[in-house]
């Protein structure tokens, strides 16, 4: 079963001047894996990241993810495959800092509105619990440790079950126990409920313990 | 309230400052459109009502014939010359014979609302040595109270008094001063065909206009008749008053089927008024619609620094999967609600400064407080045109937002 599977996938930057960042890159990640891609700064593995979780579409090749092609897909529709399959966690949290720690949780599972308001709350409750933020649901979202923002994004991008986590470096910021945390719940996740977990990072430890690491250089594949 | 309105009421509410600026200019450009145009219209309507203290909607009267028949026809073969020297258009008739008769066919229109006959003469009054010109205005004084609300501008005596006696006469208060005289007095009249009565002064008439009231005399329009021997049904002025002086061109189009007098309406001989009653409109609601403007840059400039301020959460709401029109929806729900709470404060606060205004002091002519109007159709424009300006100002800014890459932001 593949979760992705991308195909000669090229990635041009024209600004300043003409670049290409991605070089015929092919892959699959099975459903349930937990894979780690790191690189050196500039190697493109964030670039390679923001393709594969459609915002950016400006590429050459093919990617599907779950059996659809979202290749040449319009922007709402790929905003509503996002919505349902992918769950984002970034390096900095990027929470919204006017909303409660439980609203942030629960907006995308509003905005899917697959379920009623108070089945979404209690899911975000139970979400804040697994990942040690009981006590935390009313607070501002601006109110609270840089530890305990990183956890509140990753329940936001847990909240609608989505297939596939991808993380922009989610540890990037974090000290070495909340690192650990973080780690723990992914793995926890791809071991028992089947998510398939894509994350850049440069923590070399973090991505040891992975089940499979996608090593980029200049662009290109080096390992997989 | 589904979830982009809550965002909306978020991002609105978690700045209260932002909000209270942007909802203050809103109401304060509806006020000032609901200002302006109440005193426009005030001013307008007390205009036209100090015109028509003296003047009728619709004169008929007996002008020269427009159109002259030549005397000889105009010759066909080229070797004939045509002279014809000192040739005049001469008035075989003057006043109007039959007055009662088009007064009744008149008072049949629907339309119309009152019908007063005059005699008008000018003539010479003397006392003693002091002699003066006056217009001699004969009246039905029931009719022309009707019309004018005369008796509301007789300072001394009763209007009712023309009918009671013969030798009556109300002058002018500038025309009494000119020669001299009081209630009580009595005064010489001589026409234009010499004919001498003696009148006695029994009142005093003031009509705020100088000029008016310098030449004016009444007497009844019997004793007129009279004094310039004159058949009983004569006049030298029908005055018709209709239902509607805006529609005054349109019933004296009407009347003129009616009789072959000239049929004139107010309009026809004041362009002055009506372009000076349109010249205000415009300006007022040019004003008005400038404020309204400024006030959707205002909020347009809000609006703008809301979206750049908040443009890392809309890059995070796009990738959680909200699509453009979520966007859109979002900060144009903020505008909407800015303007319908600025607008319905703005009426509020119009109505106000109506009120203020409608209380202070003017005291020039017959005013004692400057003119306002009320309006609903002002209220309802304004409540209008606030909302409509501010949903273009808040659609801009709000399309910029639901076009942000999120790549682009997020990845800094």
């Amino acid at each position: 079963m593949k979760a992705i599977s991308i195909k000669n996938l090229n990635k041009y930057f024209h600004d300043p001047v003409e670049f290409q960042v991605l070089k015929d890159i092919s892959f699959d990640v099975n459903k349930g894996e937990f894979v780690s891609i790191i690189g050196k700064s500039g190697s493109g593995k964030s670039t390679l990241l923001y393709l594969l979780s459609t915002m950016d579409t400006k590429y050459d090749g093919n990617i599907i993810i779950n059996d659809t092609r979202v290749t040449g897909l319009k922007q709402n529709q790929l905003a509503k495959f996002r919505n349902e399959q992918i769950g984002f966690v970034f390096q900095f949290h990027f929470l919204l800092p006017e909303f409660t720690v439980l609203d942030n949780v629960m907006l995308p599972a509003l905005k899917l509105k697959k379920k009623s308001k108070d089945e979404i709350e209690a899911e975000a409750i139970e979400l804040l619990y697994l990942l040690g933020l009981k006590g935390q649901e009313h607070k501002k979202a601006s109110k609270i440790s840089g530890g305990q923002q990183q956890r509140v994004a990753i329940s936001r991008a847990l909240i609608n079950s989505p297939s596939i986590i991808m993380g922009d470096e989610p540890t990037g910021n974090l000290d070495s126990k909340n690192t650990q945390i973080v780690f723990d719940v992914f793995r926890e996740l791809a071991k028992e409920r089947g998510q398939t977990i894509i994350a850049v990072t440069h923590d070399d430890e973090f991505a040891a313990n992975c089940d499979r690491i996608i090593e980029l250089s200049d662009g290109k594949l080096i390992s997989q | 309230m589904n979830t982009n309105q809550r965002i909306a009421k978020v991002h609105l509410t978690s700045r209260f400052r932002q909000l209270l600026v942007a909802i203050l200019s809103v109401s304060f450009g509806i006020s000032m459109y609901i200002a302006m145009n109440s005193f426009m219209a005030g001013v307008n309507n007390i205009q036209t009502q100090i015109t028509f203290t003296a003047m009728a909607h619709i004169k008929i009267y007996n002008d020269l014939p427009a159109n002259v028949e030549p005397i000889l026809p105009i010759p066909k073969d080229s070797n004939t010359v045509l002279m014809v020297n000192n040739a005049r258009n001469i008035q075989y008739t003057q006043g109007i014979k039959n007055a009662d008769a088009i007064k009744n066919d008149i008072l049949n229109m629907p339309e119309i609302t009152g019908v007063a006959l005059q005699l008008n003469q000018n003539v010479f009054i003397r006392n003693g040595v002091s002699k003066t010109s006056a217009s001699l205005s004969g009246i039905e004084t029931v009719n022309e109270n009707a019309l004018f609300q005369t008796s509301e501008y007789i300072i001394e005596g009763d209007i009712s008094e023309l009918d009671k006696r013969s030798d009556g006469i109300i002058l002018g208060t500038g025309l009494a001063r000119t020669i001299g005289v009081n209630t009580g007095n009595t005064i010489s009249i001589t026409t234009s065909d010499d004919v001498s009565k003696t009148f006695k002064v029994i009142g005093l008439i003031e009509s705020g206009n100088k000029g008016a009231d310098k030449t004016r005399a009444l007497i009844s329009i019997q004793t007129a008749r009279q004094l310039f021997s004159k058949n009983k049904s004569y006049a030298t002025d029908v005055l018709v008053n209709t239902n509607n002086y805006n529609n005054a061109r349109l019933v004296s189009e009407k009347i003129s089927k009616l009789t072959d007098y000239k049929v004139e309406s107010w309009q026809e001989g004041n362009a002055q008024l009506v372009s000076s009653s349109l010249l205000r409109d415009i300006l007022a609601i040019a004003v008005s619609l400038t404020i309204l403007i400024v006030a959707g840059f205002g909020i347009y400039n809000i609006m703008n620094m809301t979206v750049n301020e908040k443009i890392k959460e809309i890059a995070i709401l796009k990738a959680m999967g909200f699509n453009g029109k979520d966007i859109i929806e979002i900060f144009l729900t903020q505008s909407v609600a800015i303007g319908l709470i600025g607008g319905l404060i703005g009426l509020v606060l119009g109505n106000i400064i109506v009120q203020i205004l409608d209380s202070v002091p003017f005291n020039i002519a017959t005013l004692t407080t400057l003119p306002v109007d009320y309006k609903l159709r002002d209220y309802i424009l304004a409540f209008l045109f606030g909302v409509i300006i501010t949903l273009i100002a808040g659609y801009l800014p709000s399309r910029k937002a639901s076009k942000v890459d999120p790549v682009e932001i997020l990845r800094g």
